[in-house]
């Protein structure tokens, strides 16, 4: 899908939301006007509205994963709706592609759908009537490819998400892992640019979220999309996010990498919903390593300074002196010594609850 | 009003029974005083709409037109030119189908003229045989579903022809085949504007019950003037019958459409077209082809009404053995419109329900196996037909077409079994009956003859009130006071006294026995096929057993109400119940309760909207069957509208009569539709 | 959709087509079907096929059109139906008149066959006795109880036809006659409905006293009228009478036929030969018997009847042929 403008466009946001505001309510449009900034849930209450999305300001960049979370009701849904424009935001503007959204006509949209766009929904939303391979294909017959052809790319894509030999099945006779496979098929098929999933696991078991989530970081590793993932599993946003935004009724309220949001809470709410992070799935090596000393002296093994602490602790933890950091091209840019990591890990937080 | 007013639905049921009896005690008959009867500042209504519809007619946009036949010019007006252009259309498609299967020549008169077809004998198509046709019904039933559809399809043919009814079927047929899928197509189209826009829902909504509700005895008149009598027409009032369920059906389903769905389908980028018909729809399959079922069978229960105005084949002949008491011949063309409604049922819904299979080996004889066969049956049914000429030399051809009331026959049989029903019944139901009358039906007539206007409304309102707010309460009082400002609120509280009882007891014996059935579902089959049944067996049939037995009084208008009322309360709730999601019903049983609590408090509250809906049928269908009652004998509104047709002003009077009985219609429908939506929001169902 | 919206166009313009090329010479009878109403019971519906054939070997094409007897009179008036065949006086009178009245219907001549319709009993109540005195109407003011039926409040009961035949004629009967204290008029909705009320009375062997009309089939089964004060001209309240003299019974009523207007125009020699024809009671009871009593179809026992019967519609038909010269 590579456009003539993409050299000019490189640095330009894929996703680009200036204050947008989806306030549900008859009274919406003035309540707008009057509004300067952020609207107060409670005063558009009492105006008989109901504020899904409040002022909302972002960018998401080529390739980036951006996981919106927060409790439920907070507007993420109605945020990545505004955003596809399922619904029509109140106000504020949304680019996509430089493109402005809002102003495009139907038949437009209907074009940025076809080409640019897929979604994966909470509840699937697969067509009842058609089998796996027609939900598969259904975009791409909707585009005007032939029966043949778009079988064809849908029998490769059942293949992708693991659903070969089943499909003909109809949804019905499906697991809901399953059917979200397909629902993940059916939003890759016309191969979009910029990538929607609205907590797309939260209806599945522990054990086949997490092989989903496997297969959806293996999917990206392979298709790089600029993606918007909804979801309210921390787990889950740490696993998956380039950088997150945590939402709280309808106000993004921090807006950063995932060490950031833990590390350096903007506000008290994202603090609470922070505290209780392990610290270990979120921080790399990089946050917390020590500059490079040259004097010191070093062991043997080295690790890399985006590896998560994690998964490498227990290799430093191993080692009496303090280990390398290098970067992807190998240089030395910092180091670590295991007690740094054991107080980051456990330190830090008895201080936080003390405090 | 106090608070402890509001709080409890008994408590002002409680109150308004009170003020209602205290009103019936303190007024009195009296043609003077208001609150016993208003006066009828209506009664020129009907003579405005005569003088509207007859100059609509008659006189409007007058054009002149020149009629070859008599070599002069002729003023008609405009309207009429129009309408008889559509009729004219309609009745060549089915005079097109028709002659296609039974032979005759207007097609080709339609492209050439009759001095064509007196000067060139040829000009005629021939008939097919029946077995080429059952043959080919039963290839396209194979096709559509398999062998079960095929061998039901062939029986059903088989009775038909051998009993000598093959002509009059496929009369009935042709113009079936016709006004379904008309119904079904409109019925979409209409379904889908009101679900795209509340306005044209708002709008449709009481137009919908008006056409359902409003006798099609009351607008026969202007039909005839408009579209002619024949099929044409008889196809035009099926329509405007059939249309309305097909509408809320669709509506239904298209609402039932989960939003995932909805965004599902805009995300993959559809336009208006495909999200329609490759989305909305076939989610909402399930609606949609309840919606079809209901189409077919109310098709085929028009088959006799459609008859009074000039549809040709079972429903005329129908009544004509009637008329002459010949109730086994009745009987065997009763069972052929039913065969033709459960075939015709049955190929629509497997077609509906038919898979496109990617991987199919489509070779040349494959694809055209069907085709091939299908020629083979032609040639084999000709030259059955040829050797059955020389077999059945003396009598009729046997392969080629029966003629009409000859071959096999069954009407001694069910003659005898009639007599039997008599024989055995009559006195045991006699004293039922007697009791029925004197202790129930007349009391029950005289009361509600007995309430002061003011009472009635008061009640009628108030329950309004009670159960769907004030809004609906003025609505309904509206209803009532175009029929109490009108020359006909006494037969008008006949027609109600008759239309409570039939809609309480169907409701009763509806809900109950579809709660009953929907337990299992080898039950809910067969009660949902006794209901195609009874609802395409036409009830005039049985209305001569029902009047031996009971004689020409109210009862045999009830109990032939009965048996048609209680078919949608019965159906909806069978449906309602067996689509309960199976998660519901397995928390349920989880949280331990028994089977019966567990019907009362999941499964009934969570079908409720359905069963409401059914509820609301019923109502329709029990006016209407209380007003066809007039041919057996009543004195409420139906009556009125029979007398109608043959007076001067009768176009009129037969509309406002109409409008009456739809207004009552109209009146249950706003209370049960605004408390079942309150219900449904109190629930959280949407 | 698509298909059918072509058919329909190609409908509308076949129809169109054959306005335009239907043009017949004003001395021949058109080649236009004469549309004849089968209506729902045997004598009109044989004689349906009759007229029918008689039409046909005169040429003409026939087209047979269903349709409910009080829809007939619209019908007619604007020429979806030709002719009207049978009129009977008590029961379609005002529905005749009144089609005439508002234009397009004509008359076409009366039957010689004279109808009566009136109430009376099968003839097993007379001969059980159970009202003493019949068929004379005094018998009537002894005998109430045996004729009441559940909902008729004690009285005895009279069946009569719809209230679309006659109106108010038998409840002013009643009252005319002083028997309003212990008879009750009910309107039945149908014909099918009063055979069915005398089936189930035989039945039962209960009393009843019902509306019929001769000739009719159930003649075969022995039907006697009762004998009312005689009727005269304006006897009737609706006619101008009083309640002294509304007790009166039935005329000898007549039997007529009716046409579209257009109807001699079209087809001058069909129409005078139909306005020539005429048939006797008689002939009207050997046409429904041969249905009725022995089991033909309709389209049989007419060209039966017209096979046996040449002499006498022959002369109809071929008279025109000389006339038309
Ligand atoms: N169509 C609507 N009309 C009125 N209010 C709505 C509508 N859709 C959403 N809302 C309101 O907007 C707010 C945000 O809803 P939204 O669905 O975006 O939440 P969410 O964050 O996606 O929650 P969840 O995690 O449960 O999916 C809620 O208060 C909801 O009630
Ligand atoms: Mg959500």
């Amino acid at each position: 899908m590579a456009s003539q403008g993409d050299e000019a466009e490189q640095r330009q946001a894929v996703i680009k939301c200036e204050s947008v505001y989806k306030i549900f309510g008859n009274n919406a449009q003035s309540l707008l006007q009057n509004a300067q900034g952020k609207i107060d849930a409670k005063d558009a209450l009492a105006a008989g509205c109901i504020v899904g999305v409040n002022n909302v300001s972002f960018e998401v960049s080529e390739g980036e994963l951006l996981v919106i979370m927060g409790l439920s009701g907070s507007g993420k849904s109605t945020l990545l709706r505004c955003i596809s424009r399922l619904t029509d935001a109140t106000g504020g503007k949304i680019f996509v592609d430089g493109q402005d959204l809002l102003t495009m006509n139907s038949k437009q949209l209907m074009e940025v759908r076809r080409d640019k766009m897929g979604m994966v929904f909470q509840n699937f939303g697969l067509l009842p009537h058609k089998t796996v391979l027609e939900n598969i294909a259904f975009p791409l017959q909707v585009k005007g490819i032939n029966t043949k052809d778009s079988i064809e790319r849908a029998m490769n894509m059942a293949e992708l998400v693991g659903l070969s030999g089943r499909e003909n099945y109809f949804p019905r006779e499906l697991s809901g892992g399953q059917q979200q496979r397909v629902g993940i098929a059916r939003s890759l098929a016309v191969e979009p640019d910029i990538w929607f999933l609205d907590e797309p696991f939260s209806a599945l078991d522990p054990l086949i979220r997490k092989e989903m989530q496997d297969e959806f970081l293996r999917l990206q590793s392979v298709l790089n999309k600029t993606i918007l993932f909804v979801t309210h599993d921390f787990d889950e946003a740490l696993r998956l996010a380039d950088r997150i935004a945590i939402m709280k009724e309808g106000v993004i309220e921090q807006l950063d990498t995932p060490a950031n949001i833990v590390l350096d809470p903007a506000t008290e709410y994202v603090r609470k919903f922070t505290q209780e992070v392990p610290r270990e799935k979120v921080l790399k090596i990089e946050d917390v390593m020590d500059p490079y000393d040259s004097t010191e002296e070093m062991s043997d093994i080295k690790v890399s300074k985006n590896a998560i602490i994690e998964v490498v602790a227990e290799q430093i933890l191993s080692q009496d002196k303090a280990v390398g950091v290098v970067d992807d091209n190998d240089n030395i840019v910092g180091s670590l010594h295991s007690s740094h990591v054991i107080n980051v890990l456990f330190g830090n937080r008895s201080q936080e609850q003390q405090g | 009003m106090p608070s402890y007013l509001k709080s409890s639905k008994a408590i002002q049921f409680g109150v308004l029974f009170i003020a209602f009896f205290l009103l019936n005690a303190l007024i009195g008959p009296s043609e003077s005083n208001y609150l016993w009867r208003l006066p009828p500042l209506l009664k020129d209504i009907p003579f405005l709409i005569n003088d509207l519809v007859r100059g609509l007619m008659f006189e409007w946009m007058p054009i002149d037109v020149y009629d070859p036949s008599i070599d002069e010019y002729e003023q008609k007006p405009l309207f009429r030119e129009i309408t008889r252009a559509i009729s004219s259309s309609f009745s060549f498609v089915i005079n097109a189908v028709r002659e296609f299967i039974l032979g005759g020549s207007k097609t080709i008169v339609a492209f050439s003229s009759w001095d064509f077809i007196k000067e060139n004998p040829w000009a005629v198509w021939p008939a097919l045989p029946w077995t080429v046709v059952v043959g080919w019904a039963m290839v396209l039933g194979y096709k559509l579903q398999g062998r079960n559809l095929a061998f039901l399809t062939g029986v059903a043919g088989l009775y038909i022809a051998a009993f000598g009814q093959w002509s009059p079927s496929m009369q009935t047929l042709s113009f079936i085949l016709i006004a379904a899928p008309v119904s079904v197509f409109l019925g979409l189209a209409l379904g889908v504007f009101a679900y795209k826009s509340k306005a044209v829902e708002a709008f449709l909504n009481p137009l919908l019950n008006v056409a359902q509700t409003m006798p099609h005895y009351s607008y026969l008149v202007p039909i005839i003037v408009l579209f002619g009598v024949g099929d044409h027409a008889a196809a035009l009032v099926t329509i405007l019958f059939a249309t309305p369920s097909m509408v809320r059906l669709v509506l239904l389903g298209l609402k039932n459409v989960p939003t995932d769905v909805v965004d599902a389908g805009r995300m993959s980028g559809c336009n208006d077209f495909q999200m329609l018909f490759r989305v909305l729809i076939p989610t909402a399959k399930r609606d949609v082809l309840i919606g079809v079922n209901q189409v077919v069978m109310q098709c085929l229960s028009m088959t006799v009404i459609a008859a009074f105005i000039g549809a040709q084949g079972l429903g005329s002949n129908l009544l004509i053995a009637l008329n002459s008491l010949r109730i086994g011949t009745g009987l065997e063309i009763g069972i052929c419109i039913v065969l033709i409604a459960v075939v015709f049922d049955k190929m629509s819904l497997a077609w509906a329900n038919k898979q496109t299979d990617y991987f199919a080996d489509l070779s040349f004889t494959k694809r055209y196996r069907h085709f091939l066969i299908m020629a083979a049956i032609l040639v084999g049914g000709i030259v059955m037909a040829m050797i059955g000429s020389i077999i059945f030399e003396e009598d009729f051809n046997y392969f080629y077409i029966v003629p009409h009331n000859k071959g096999l026959t069954t009407a001694p049989f069910w003659q005898a079994g009639v007599d039997w029903v008599w024989d055995t019944f009559f006195y045991t139901l006699k004293s039922f009956n007697e009791w029925l009358i004197t202790g129930v039906l007349v009391p029950m007539r005289d009361a509600y003859l007995a309430m002061p206007v003011v009472a009635t409304f008061l009640l009628v309102m108030g329950t309004a009130y009670i159960l769907a707010g004030l809004r609906s309460a003025l609505i309904v009082g509206g209803f009532l006071l175009f029929i109490a400002f009108s020359e006909y609120w006494d037969r008008a509280l006949i027609t109600m006294y008759m239309a409570t009882f039939a809609v309480v007891v169907s409701g009763i014996i509806g809900i109950t026995l579809g709660a009953a059935c929907a337990q299992n579902t080898f039950a809910s089959k067969a009660v949902l096929l006794f209901c195609d049944f009874l609802q395409t067996f036409p009830s005039f049939i049985y209305l001569i057993p029902v009047i031996m037995l009971f004689g020409i009084t109210d009862t045999s208008v009830l109990i032939a109400s009965l048996a048609f009322a209680s078919v949608p309360a019965t159906r909806f709730t069978v449906e309602g119940l067996r689509s309960v999601p199976p998660v519901l019903q397995d928390a349920g049983s989880m949280c331990g309760v028994s089977r019966l609590q567990r019907l009362i408090s999941i499964e009934i509250p969570i079908a409720f909207p359905h069963i409401m809906l059914g509820v609301n049928q019923t109502v329709n269908f029990a006016l209407m069957m209380v007003i066809i009652g007039a041919f057996i004998g009543t004195i409420d509104l139906g009556q009125l509208i029979l007398k109608a047709i043959s007076e001067p002003q009768g176009t009129g009077i037969g509309i406002t009569l109409g409008v009456c009985v739809a207004f009552i219609g109209l009146a249950v429908d706003q209370i049960i539709r605004t408390w079942a939506n309150k219900r449904k929001l109190a629930l959280g169902l949407n | 959709m698509k298909r059918l919206t072509k058919k329909l166009m190609a409908g509308t313009f076949a129809i169109g087509l054959a306005l335009v090329s239907a043009t017949g010479a004003a001395s021949a009878d058109s080649s236009e079907p004469i549309k004849i109403p089968i209506k729902n019971w045997s004598s009109q519906i044989v004689m349906a096929h009759v007229i029918g054939g008689m039409f046909e070997s005169m040429g003409n094409n026939v087209e047979y059109v269903p349709v409910d007897n009080q829809a007939s009179f619209e019908a007619v008036r604007v020429g979806d139906i030709t002719i009207l065949q049978e009129v009977w006086q008590s029961t379609m009178q005002n529905a005749y008149y009144n089609a005439m009245e508002k234009g397009g219907l004509i008359d076409a001549g009366t039957h010689a066959a004279e109808t009566l319709e009136e109430m009376g009993v099968p003839n097993w109540v007379i001969e059980q006795g159970l009202c003493p005195g019949l068929p004379s109407w005094e018998a009537l003011k002894d005998c109430s109880a045996a004729f009441a039926t559940p909902d008729s409040g004690g009285k005895g009961r009279w069946l009569e036809g719809p209230q679309s035949w006659h109106g108010e004629v038998m409840p002013n009967r009643i009252k005319g006659l002083g028997l309003d204290d212990t008879w009750t008029v009910k309107f039945a909705g149908g014909a099918d409905a009063l055979w069915t009320e005398l089936e189930a009375a035989k039945k039962e062997g209960r009393g009843t006293v019902i509306f019929n009309w001769t000739p009719n089939f159930t003649d075969a089964s022995g039907f006697t009228f009762i004998e009312f004060p005689e009727y005269y001209d304006g006897c009737r309240i609706a006619d101008g009478g009083t309640m002294d003299t509304t007790g009166c019974g039935s005329p000898k009523g007549w039997l007529k036929k009716g046409a579209f207007w257009k109807f001699p125009k079209t087809h001058p020699n069909a129409y005078r030969a139909f306005s020539q024809l005429s048939f006797t009671t008689p002939q009207i009871g050997s046409m429904a018997a041969l249905v009725d009593v022995d089991k033909m179809t309709h389209e049989d026992a007419a060209k039966k009847w017209l096979a046996d019967n040449e002499d006498v519609w022959k002369p109809w038909a071929t008279s025109v042929l000389g006339e038309g010269n």
